[in-house]
């Protein structure tokens, strides 16, 4: 089984910080207790991050070999269209926002917030039916898993003093 | 005898479980069919929410959820050419040319009878099977289990992805995650650069949810614009002569899908494969050529699919080594809530593994009753749009990541397996044995150091008993043959052949 598919635009670049990351590991794993004992500590990280750097040098002189095809485009133009569509970018950093200020907005606010970016920003348009849908969603989610599985929400650092006792 | 019964029927006559065990399986169903679910997404989010459950109560949801979800797969894989989970990619071979014909009722009720008789083998060999293997692997060492673990890491990224090095790479790094944290036979800090957050090790949990949720999530926005095709689901159940006329093919699939699925790293689709493979060369006259809808081209992986469900549970409840991805969770889910998956585990709490059993049994009949019925319904729910879907699901990864310790660090982990799984994938890296090396990890590290300090940390006597140990040597012979299975060599010699 070997890669016979053309490279990926980026591809070679992620093999190269994996190969790097790997043998970093491997430097950090020998710190662990260098050479002490064949049963220390640190001998199975430092085969696993060695089986890492091995196989990541593989897929690496591999990835190399292969050929990037641009069918007419750009590399940057490839990259955008095989990797980072801008709705797959903005979701992406909706996601992140929405992860970064989960303990600050709160779940509920935080939670709506994002699903209306999100829905709009992947192409669903009816607005009033998304504002509906991302309300009765939240509202099953809060009720199921604040009762049924009892699992305490974030209730927000910003928002969270002013929310009503059940909200919280 | 009694106590066995009772055991297994504990989750028929509570109503609580039963209730559970429906939901479970129905749930399952949905998941499995809606194109962009998986059921491992959906276990590795679930065990964060039922951390403080009882365990049976946890164990009953996720037992309907595995085996709903496995069926699930095939709905969409018929109705929409989509595979609506791994397992079902061989199903939509010969199921969408079914539905295109306007038999995609009966293409639905057939996959549900021989998926429930798949399920009740795969249950049956759990039950003969599981007491068996947890005898003998009694007498495995560290050495043995070892072996086992790589074979199973060795086995997954051979089998499901299209690089072996890629494979135990993906391997190979979640063993590594799994390392940091304290050591737990010495207690000494590693891999946590004097981080106090990292000295608590990675939550698995999160790195599932991120790998399995929000890394599919964001693959899926490619995705974005395949519509659904509707199709004329009213007549459903099978009649009686289509269903006796595969039952022998579909016992023998079955089989294919017991021993597939209990091959440590082999899961459903690899043995949904081997299934359709099997049907194609040995059915001399099916009853319309492979691929233009042969409905022998579906029993074939609808009913290894579901026997492997019982075939992976084997090694996961004897040996503590999951059967698949699926497995690798609900290990993590056992773990959380005490208990240790193992041959220990058969001993100590027997109610435990035959009340699974029963769980199974049960499930796999909600299976049958929700498969042929609620067909209406259920065209809508899979048509529901990915705009729509991808951000709810985004949510509920979230919250579970959340739940494990109420604490935003694991949401913020979670994210950043997340955008780490969406690039290994389009690389062609699978995340799968990511986290069988994160479940298998500290049983290599822990066996491998027994096994070495049992020798006296001598090197040449550790190799030697490899050879001179009949189980290992076993087992060595499995490894070896997996590595060399791969190589162009031996793929040179078969096609000599």
């Amino acid at each position: 089984m070997h890669t016979s598919h053309p490279r990926l635009p980026g591809e070679l670049t992620f093999m190269v910080l994996a190969v790097a990351l790997s043998a970093f590991m491997l430097w950090a794993a020998y710190g662990i207790s260098q050479f002490e004992s064949i049963s220390s500590p640190g001998v199975f990280p430092m085969l696993c991050a060695a089986l890492l750097l091995i196989t990541g040098l593989m897929s690496l002189v591999k990835t190399a070999k292969a050929r990037l095809q641009l069918e007419g485009e750009t590399f940057f133009q490839q990259f955008v269209r095989k990797l980072a569509p801008l709705q797959l970018v903005l979701f992406t950093a909706l996601i992140v926002a929405y992860a970064l200020t989960l303990e600050i907005l709160g779940f509920l606010l935080g939670s709506y917030l994002f699903l209306l970016l999100s829905m709009q920003v992947l192409g669903s348009k009816r607005i009033g039916l998304n504002l509906l849908v991302s309300a009765v969603v939240l509202a099953a989610i809060f009720v199921v898993f604040q009762t049924a599985f009892s699992v305490v929400l974030p209730a927000g650092s910003l928002v969270g003093p002013y929310l009503p006792e059940f909200l919280k | 005898m009694t106590e066995i019964l009772g055991y297994f029927l504990m989750s028929w006559l509570d109503p609580m479980m039963l209730l559970l065990t429906a939901a479970g399986t129905f749930a399952g169903i949905y998941i499995g069919a809606i194109p962009g679910l998986s059921v491992t997404m959906a276990v590795s989010i679930l065990v964060s929410f039922t951390f403080k459950w009882d365990v049976n109560h946890a164990l009953a949801l996720i037992s309907g959820i595995y085996l709903g979800g496995v069926y699930g797969g095939s709905r969409s894989a018929i109705l929409l050419n989509i595979p609506g989970a791994p397992s079902a990619i061989a199903t939509g071979l010969d199921g969408f040319p079914l539905a295109k014909r306007g038999e995609a009722g009966q293409a639905i009720g057939l996959t549900t009878v021989v998926s429930v008789y798949g399920g009740f083998i795969g249950i049956l060999a759990l039950a003969v099977a599981a007491p068996a293997v947890s005898e003998l692997a009694l007498k495995f060492g560290p050495r043995e289990y070892l072996l086992l673990a790589m074979w199973g890491l060795l086995l997954v990224g051979s089998l499901s992805g299209e690089s072996l090095s890629k494979g135990i790479f993906s391997g190979a790094l979640g063993a590594l995650i799994a390392c940091v944290g304290l050591d737990p036979m010495t207690g000494e800090q590693r891999l946590t650069f004097g981080s106090l957050q990292l000295s608590a090790g990675i939550s698995y949990i999160a790195a599932m949810i991120g790998f399995f949720g929000v890394a599919e999530v964001i693959a899926q926005v490619h995705e974005l614009k395949l519509k659904a095709v509707k199709q004329n689901v009213s007549k459903i159940i099978p009649s009686w002569s289509l269903v006796r006329k595969h039952l022998g093919l579909a016992t023998r699939t079955s089989t294919i899908g017991v021993v597939v699925g209990a091959l440590p790293g082999a899961g459903g689709d690899i043995a949904a494969l081997m299934a359709y493979d099997h049907a194609k060369r040995t059915v001399k006259n099916p009853s319309r050529p492979f691929g233009e809808g042969a409905y022998e081209g579906l029993v074939a992986p609808e009913s290894a699919n579901n026997a492997a469900v019982g075939g992976a549970y084997v090694p996961m409840l004897t040996l503590g080594i999951p059967g698949d991805a699926v497995t690798a969770v609900i290990i993590g889910a056992l773990y959380i809530h005490g208990l240790k998956p193992g041959p220990m585990l058969m001993i100590e709490t027997p109610h435990l593994f035959w009340f699974i059993v029963g769980s199974l049994c049960l499930a796999n009949i909600f299976l049958l009753v929700f498969g042929l019925t609620g067909i209406k319904i259920f065209a809508k729910i899979v048509e529901t749009p990915k705009p729509v879907l991808l951000p709810l699901i985004l949510v509920l990864s979230a919250v579970g990541a959340y739940a494990i310790n109420n604490n935003p660090v694991d949401v913020y982990w979670m994210l950043g397996f997340g955008l780490l799984g969406y690039l290994l994938k389009m690389y062609g890296f699978q995340v799968g044995p990511v986290i069988l090396g994160m479940i298998l990890g500290p049983m290599m590290d822990r066996s491998y150091r027994q096994a070495m300090m049992s020798t006296g940390n001598d090197v040449g006597l550790f190799v030697t008993e490899f050879f001179t140990t009949p189980l290992s040597a076993i087992i060595l012979a499995a490894v070896v043959f997996t590595v060399v299975s791969q190589t162009q060599w031996w793929k040179k010699l078969l096609r000599r052949s």
